[in-house]
């Protein structure tokens, strides 16, 4: 038994429909609104989709209105049924106050912040919810890690200045993963003391201090 | 010769205080830097990772067997929805069925799992305001039977490691939903012996009436979930709003006040929860349904399918989520918590501004965190 089965299911049942009135509207070739559909109808049944389609997804709900306001986004393979997309940093905090605030969409619960060290990008990953409704979201924002230069922490805008939820979850994946959040008001470690060397859920940590028989003289543990 | 009243403007400097990391009223280790203006708090900023215990470098390192014994630790008091949270990402990764009579038994050993969660959040917030007199061993009483039954089907006390991915571990006997049964037609008296020392306790109201109230605005700004939310006037209860498991088939209301909630509102939000259990474990005992008890075998090499998802639960504190990302090996790419009490606490700063220094235990002990759950 799937536990969230019912939500999925009318979701997926909805999204077809919307699929092709959206193919209808934008200049996208029409003849892809099939294989953009077939993820989200496949999703209940199966949910891990590991083969990504070599032709880009239309977009869902979500992209879709993001669309209409101006703000680009990309769709990855929906997530267990969950829509997926990725945002431009530059526009990352515009589109999290639309979706946040708009009275049609008002995903207004930001459930996680999480840095994801991939193989090649460092990823920032939100997950959206609603107090008031049952959809759900997840928006990420892929850094490239050939455009960080050496020594440097991958940026990513910070939301933590009109959503106070953001503020410690990103301190939280500043402190483990290393992703600096411009203009997050105190950007701090919170979990690991406040000299520690290094971001410990990184592929390439080393432990530079053995935190049991600490030697530094300089430390304040 | 009349006596004249000068009033003389006494200026104080603020100071810092330093309280933690070994209160013992914190619950754990949680250091509070105080800014303090006489005994009016001005500003207060929240120390964790005192008992950082790297959980989610823990997911990435260790098999997916060895993992699902380590979570219980994330938080010790309801360690069975922690299990819960990774078993049902795991399980929608790879497409597991469970069997009914194991999500029957999963409901029912996580309300008992709630409730003496609750019941250990009643006797310790007791001690933060200062009833050290005895108060706090009647909740430990029932938790303590609790933990026995519990401890016959899973083999240990706290730790349970009995909801696995897909199912659960053993099928308890008859004679076990017997002495469930048993408890559960005692325990409503027992809540109600709590309540006749506390709930109406002149000392009690004058404490938590009116003290470290909610803003709506403020707990959705934040993301505060569970009892706190839902005392705060916000039905958002994972169980009704975004179903899972078999708790369609369950008869229960979301616990919710109409108005911004105060301490002693989170108090009675608690309380309540504690007889909705009572009546939800009954319902489950009732119609629980004979057969197989486990849809995955369980072995050393397990493996899940590749993708990535996120599941939660509705824990004692809220909403309990884990995100998690496979590639199709022995393990995990990433593991994330969403842990309630992590995001809980964050509202403690706005909760304490301008409240007197004689309020901070109130109001810290009655968003129940632990932390455990905060630092992982």
């Amino acid at each position: 038994m799937t536990d969230e089965a019912k939500p999925e299911e009318t979701k997926s049942d909805a999204k077809p429909e919307e699929v092709k009135s959206e193919a209808a509207k934008p200049e996208a070739k029409p003849a892809d609104a099939k294989p953009a559909a077939k993820p989200a109808a496949a999703a209940a049944a199966k949910p891990a989709e590991p083969a990504a389609p070599p032709v880009p997804l239309e977009p869902a709900k979500f992209g879709q209105f993001l669309k209409e306001h101006g703000i680009s986004s990309e769709r990855l393979p929906d997530s267990c049924g969950v829509e997926t997309i990725v945002v431009a940093a530059d526009q990352l905090e515009k589109a999290m106050r639309l979706l946040r605030n708009s009275s049609e969409i008002k995903l207004d619960l930001l459930l996680t912040v999480t840095g994801v060290d991939s193989a090649d990008t460092f990823d920032s990953v939100y997950h959206l919810w609603s107090y008031s409704h049952l959809d759900q979201l997840v928006v990420k924002v892929l850094t490239k890690k050939a455009d960080v230069a050496e020594g440097e922490l991958p940026a990513v805008p910070s939301l933590a200045n009109f959503w106070s939820a953001a503020n410690w979850h990103e301190r939280e994946t500043y402190d483990l993963v290393g992703i600096r959040y411009s203009s997050h008001p105190y950007l701090r470690r919170i979990l690991n003391p406040w000299d520690w060397e290094g971001h410990p859920l990184r592929r390439d940590y080393k432990q530079l201090v053995d935190a049991l028989n600490d030697k530094n003289p300089h430390s304040m543990r | 010769m009349a006596t004249e009243i000068q009033e003389i403007d006494l200026k104080t400097d603020e100071m810092i205080i330093n309280m933690g990391p070994q209160h013992p009223a914190t619950h754990g280790v949680l250091r509070l830097l105080l800014t303090l203006d006489g005994e009016t708090v001005k500003h207060v900023e929240p120390v964790l990772g005192h008992l950082h215990r790297a959980q989610e470098w823990q997911g990435q390192n260790r098999t997916w067997f060895q993992y699902q014994a380590l979570i219980d630790r994330v938080d010790y008091l309801s360690g069975m929805f922690t299990s819960w949270a990774m078993a049902r990402a795991c399980e929608q990764l790879d497409g597991v069925t469970v069997p009914e009579r194991a999500e029957y038994m999963r409901v029912i050993v996580s309300e008992m799992n709630r409730i003496t969660s609750h019941l250990l959040w009643l006797g310790t917030y007791l001690i933060d305001l200062g009833a050290m007199f005895g108060f706090p061993f009647y909740p430990f009483r029932e938790r303590e039977k609790l933990f026995d039954l519990l401890e016959e089907i899973a083999g240990q006390r706290m730790m349970f490691n009995y909801i696995r991915i897909g199912g659960v571990l053993r099928d308890p006997k008859p004679a076990w939903f017997d002495k469930l049964k048993a408890f559960l037609d005692e325990f409503p008296d027992r809540i109600d012996e709590y309540e006749t020392i506390v709930t109406q306790n002149p000392i009690f109201l004058k404490r938590t009436k009116g003290v470290g109230i909610l803003k709506q605005s403020v707990a959705t700004d934040y993301g505060v979930t569970g009892p706190c939310l839902r005392s705060s006037g916000i039905d958002m209860d994972l169980r009704r709003t975004r179903p899972y498991s078999v708790y369609p088939d369950l008869k229960f209301d979301v616990i919710t006040f109409d108005k911004e909630g105060d301490t002693w509102d989170r108090y009675m939000a608690r309380i309540l929860e504690m007889r909705q259990c009572v009546d939800i474990i009954r319902q489950c005992v009732e119609k629980i349904p004979t057969g197989d008890i486990m849809g995955k075998k369980q072995m050393a090499g397990m493996r899940i399918k590749a993708g990535e998802g996120f599941a939660a639960v509705e824990s004692p504190r809220g909403v309990l989520g884990c995100y998690v990302t496979s590639s199709g090996g022995e393990k995990a790419v990433r593991f994330r918590w969403r842990n309630p009490s992590f995001c809980n606490l964050t509202i403690l700063p706005e909760l304490l501004k301008g409240c007197p220094l004689s309020d901070i235990m109130a109001i810290f002990g009655s968003i129940d965190i632990i932390l455990p759950d905060v630092d992982r």
